[in-house]
């Protein structure tokens, strides 16, 4: 397990640690850890407990990755025997955005795009408004995956909707399909491109996005692969976010890290799917916004 | 002209926004004066511990710790002295009404446990007598094994005693969990028995994986420090059907799983028209030929 | 069809019908260079714009996130449509042996060829990676309707150029034969290679006729594929304002409409440019505004249905979709395409003034415009209205707005689809040498004899 967890963390970064001692914590070496800043010789790592930690550049070697080709295969295949899906409450959720903001650094988006976006609803005229986190839902009956004519995007074992973004075409084709706008281009030049310049692609996190291809949620499928939960879900300060695997029956609270029984929270807490009517049977579960206190956001939205 | 005039306007809103921003939190006088409804004994403050670990602790942390989440602005450290010079009504008013990152609780937490939530502050109040005392976690080991035949566990405790010698524990509370991908989700609690064992019997409900294997957690309770016993892959939980995602014939996949009508209907109209279109092209060659035949 | 008059009288008729219709590849003034220089800057200057967007990425673009479809793929549907015009007149109405479609054919297919390249060419043009087109080939999956696109669209491309080519096939024969000196060596030896020895006996005559057969009958599925399959683009998602059963039919027809349009024009450049009044004479208009006022009516049929009934349900998203077509920003947009680019003309076309030449051609001018803007009523306004509400992107993800290098591209693709079609006519006869002489009596053997007696 340690083994894998350190090989995760050199695909991520296409480097890793030659030295022995500077990084003695083999929790840091996770994919989940994030470049924070480069400057000259040192690097600064978010890691997943929240800590800064600066690490000499000169510590980090080119790593002996797996081939691309290794990497998207592994990507396709997903998780053997799960089956992940995710629980959100609303009534816990403040718009803090720490979910947004966790996920695009995680997944090197610029500032106008979501993977998961707060959105404030409101479903009638008599009804309160409520803030309403959307990432991707995951569908088990994809319009995306149906129309993508190169098989980019496809769905995994597990359940999670990928994309390949060394195959994308950038056709479009799947952001006409999305009923939920779940999808984000790289119209230009993607964030910090040239930071990342030469770095291997890792096709369970979409890093380092591509132009001209599409982004989208991927419930950090890398943080999977690491026994890790989402970067969202475990940034949210609200414990919002449930997540976990539909075939054990179990899903952890990103916040609290409490586990408990996935059927009876969407029986108890009267679960519902986004736009069931569609018919494209989202992974993605809402707990109603009871007792939710949105109030109208002012100003700006970003 | 203008530049200057927005760094001012932001000056100005920002000094406007510094007292709000946590500086000052005014409570209204008579809200301040309300006092306590609840005793303040060990029980309320126990119970008041678990509502704070379920509802704030994500944020503020482990009172005295200095550990809580990296929010703007930073969440108060219950032991710490701003949090304490606080009256009791205060509180009160703060965790019911919220304010900025702070959610408010008004709906989500009763006001009896509000109170309560009170009361476990006051633990941590250099002018009252701390019932809940943070004690080191004591020592202790845990064995357990599993009858897969009867889905039985059976455990058995010991804890370190003051001579630094392990005997046995009697009467503490076990956790029994199951392993899930991102923690352990509760079967059950049973309690050691005098001669510090305890047998557990597993529901019968209890899911497993496919097969019906399950990995037993077993573990005590905060109090003490003791590695939880993993009993990995026990036979002892219900098999449960993991169905199969992609199947042939859904429209979503790959090539691989394509609809067979699609690819027919696909490979016929595409490879007949081509047909006809060699055919034609056929033709023209034959054009070609009989110019000759003439 | 006249009785057969002597030799003499068939091969003065035979001289001037050849003479009339090689004007379009003799004519070498001023305007003919102006025009081609014209259409090789335009077209040149909008590829440079394509070569910024290659350089810059998508970005260059007016489209984001939601509206992540702009002007490219509308003109991408134009194009389509226009294209379908080959199917109509070229194989449906020969097929019903309706004989004055014949002269109109070739322009029909030149119109269709041209189109449907240029289609091709769009969808490259709209890809993020068109580095990547391979992966279509590499990668394809049957169940896409984008793989169904592609393959259908070079299916009909294939079909049109055959369909080009075969009938002129006779005329390449008769053309090296006659023609002389006026012609450059490399056109003559283009028109002797592409003969494949023509000799005009009953035999390959006999051919030529069975491979047209085949094609026209082949083109109507295929044909009516293109457009299906390119509505199902769209008819495909969930979006209000696609999600429709009807979006098949509905765009075929409506391309029946826009292509017809295209064609009167270019039959009316055509007759006005090269003098060949008596060959799309003033019936053929009168014709061809009786086919226009058909489809139209079939076509504001559909058009009624497709709006009537989610008026009269007005489901949530569906309305708030109707409502900025109706009273919204695009309300003069699609008042003019409904009213002024389908109802007046249906009116209008009653009356036989309307279905003289010029007034023909203008109203298919207005119809034409009128087609382009449906095209864009049809991809954008859906888009700005996604299901859920847009928020947190900057203010230009909610509009859609064509930036100049969109505007480029956009000329780009007009210009050379006239470019395609120009040469064409530079090239090869506009009309159909020896289907004219058929038609007019002249023995078959002329068309080959004069090789002999010159």
């Amino acid at each position: 397990m340690e083994k894998k967890t350190r090989r995760n963390f050199m695909k991520t970064l296409g480097a890793s640690v030659g030295a022995a001692g500077v990084l003695s914590s083999g929790s840091l070496l996770s994919a989940c850890n994030r470049v924070e800043e480069v400057s000259g010789d040192k690097i600064t790592l978010l890691t997943s407990s929240g800590e800064l930690v600066v690490v000499d550049r000169s510590q980090l070697k080119p790593a002996e990755l797996p081939s691309l080709t290794e990497n998207q295969l592994r990507g396709r295949k997903g998780l053997p025997g799960r089956s992940w899906v995710m629980v959100i409450d609303l009534s816990k959720c403040r718009n803090a955005r720490e979910c947004m903001k966790a996920c695009q650094s995680h997944h090197q988006l610029r500032p106008e795009q979501h993977h998961i976006n707060v959105l404030q609803m409101q479903d009638s005229e008599d009804t309160a408004p409520y803030f309403m986190p959307k990432p991707c839902l995951h569908c088990d009956n994809p319009p995306c995956t149906k129309v993508c004519p190169v098989n980019a995007t496809f769905k995994r074992e597990d359940g999670i909707v990928l994309i390949d973004n060394e195959r994308c075409i950038g056709c479009r084709f799947c952001i006409a399909a999305c009923p939920y706008s779940a999808r984000v281009f790289n119209w230009k030049e993607p964030r910090d491109a040239e930071k990342y310049e030469g770095v291997t692609y890792n096709i369970e996190a979409n890093v380092p996005q591509k132009k001209g291809t599409i982004s989208k949620c991927l419930f950090s499928a890398d943080c999977l692969r690491d026994g890790k939960l989402p970067s969202c879900v475990s940034a949210c300060p609200n414990g919002v976010y449930w997540f976990g695997d539909k075939n054990e029956d179990a899903v952890t609270n990103g916040t609290t890290k409490e586990t408990v029984s996935f059927t009876q929270l969407v029986k108890e807490g009267a679960a519902y799917t986004l736009m069931k009517e569609l018919g494209t049977r989202p992974r993605v579960y809402y707990l109603p916004p009871k007792g939710q206190e949105a109030s109208p956001i002012e100003g700006d939205h970003i | 002209m203008n530049r200057l005039k927005n760094i001012i306007g932001t000056a100005v809103l920002m000094m406007l926004a510094l007292p709000v921003l946590g500086q000052d939190w005014i409570v209204p006088d008579e809200q301040a004066a309300l006092a306590n409804p609840s005793e303040y004994t060990l029980d309320n403050v126990k119970l008041g511990k678990a509502i704070y670990t379920k509802n704030c602790k994500s944020c503020h942390g482990d009172p005295g710790k200095n550990n809580p989440l990296a929010l703007v602005p930073v969440p108060v450290d219950m032991a710490s002295e701003k949090m304490q010079t606080n009256s009791e009504g205060s509180l009160f008013y703060k965790i019911t009404n919220g304010k900025g990152v702070m959610p408010p609780f008004e709906s989500s937490i009763s006001e009896n446990d509000r109170w309560l939530l009170v009361s476990f502050i006051q633990n941590y109040s250099p002018g009252r007598e701390q019932v809940l005392l943070d004690l080191p976690p004591i020592k202790a080991k845990l064995l357990a094994s599993v009858n897969e035949a009867q889905g039985l566990v059976d455990i058995m405790a010991e804890y370190e005693d003051a001579n630094e010698v392990y005997v046995p524990l009697l009467n503490a509370p076990v956790i029994i969990s199951s392993k899930k991908a991102f923690g352990n989700l509760k079967i059950g609690e049973t309690v050691t028995n005098d001669q510090g064992r305890a047998i557990y019997t597993i529901p019968e409900n209890t899911m497993g994986d496919e097969h019906g294997y399950l990995s037993v957690v077993v573990s005590l309770s905060e109090e003490y420090e003791a590695a939880e016993v993993i009993l990995d892959k026990a036979l002892v939980g219900t098999a449960k059907e993991v169905p199969e995602l992609i199947r042939k014939g859904v429209l979503w996949s790959t090539n691989n799983n394509v609809s067979l009508w699609v690819l027919i209907s696909y490979i016929l109209s595409t490879g007949g028209a081509w047909m006809v279109i060699i055919y034609v092209i056929v033709q023209i060659v034959k054009i070609k030929k009989y110019s000759r035949s003439s | 069809m006249q009785k057969t008059e002597s030799p003499e009288e068939s091969r003065r008729k035979l001289d001037k019908i050849v003479s009339d219709l090689t004007r379009s590849i003799l004519l070498k003034d001023e305007l003919t260079r102006f025009w081609f220089f014209i259409l090789i800057m335009f077209a040149g200057v909008g590829l440079w714009g394509w070569i910024l967007q290659i350089k810059n990425g998508l970005g260059v673009t007016g489209m984001g996130d939601y509206i992540s479809w702009g002007l490219y793929i509308a003109n991408f549907v134009f194009f389509v449509a226009i294209s379908l015009v080959g199917l109509l007149i070229s194989s449906v109405l020969q097929l019903l042996k309706i004989s004055w479609a014949k002269p109109v054919s070739r322009a029909a297919e030149q119109i269709a060829i041209a189109a449907v390249a240029l289609a091709g060419i769009i969808i490259v043009m709209d890809m993020g990676r068109p580095d990547r087109l391979l992966n279509i080939f590499l990668h394809g999956r049957y169940a896409s309707p984008i793989v169904w696109d592609l393959t259908v669209v070079s299916t009909y491309l294939a079909i049109s150029l055959l369909l080009f080519y075969i009938p002129l096939i006779p005329d390449l024969a008769l053309l090296h034969e006659r023609m002389g000196p006026e012609l450059p060596t490399w056109k003559r030896k283009l028109y002797k290679v592409l003969a494949l020895g023509w000799k005009g006996n009953d035999l390959q005559f006999k051919t030529v006729y069975h491979a047209l057969r085949v094609l026209m009958i082949l083109i109507i599925p295929v044909g009516l594929s293109i457009h299906t399959v390119t509505s199902w683009l769209f008819a495909a998602t969930l979006r209000p304002g696609w999600d429709s059963t009807i979006f098949g039919p509905y765009f075929v027809v409506g391309a029946f409409v826009a292509g017809t349009g295209a064609l009167i024009i270019l039959m009316y450049v055509y007759r006005l440019r090269y003098g060949l009044k008596e060959y799309y004479t003033d019936m053929h208009f009168d014709r061809m505004g009786k086919l226009l006022v058909l489809v139209c009516l079939v076509y504001l049929y559909f058009n009624i249905n497709e709006f009537f009934v989610p008026v009269y349900k007005m489901k949530l998203a569906e309305g708030v979709h109707l409502k900025t077509l109706f009273s919204g920003g695009y309300a003069f947009m699609f008042w003019f395409a409904q009213i002024v680019g389908l109802v007046l003309p249906i009116l209008l076309i009653q009356l036989k003034f309307f279905r003289r030449p010029l007034p023909l051609s203008l109203i298919s001018v207005v119809i034409l415009l009128s087609a382009w803007f449906k095209r864009y009523l049809i991809v954008i306004p859906t888009m700005e209205h996604p299901f859920l509400p847009v928020q947190n992107v900057p203010e230009s993800f909610h509009h859609y707005k064509p930036t100049s290098t969109e505007m480029l591209i956009m000329l780009f693709s007009f210009f050379a689809a006239l470019l395609i079609i120009s040469i064409l006519a530079k090239l090869f006869p506009v009309i159909t040498i020896w289907e004219v002489a058929e038609e007019q009596g002249i023995d078959k053997e002329y068309l080959t004899e004069k090789s002999n007696t010159q």
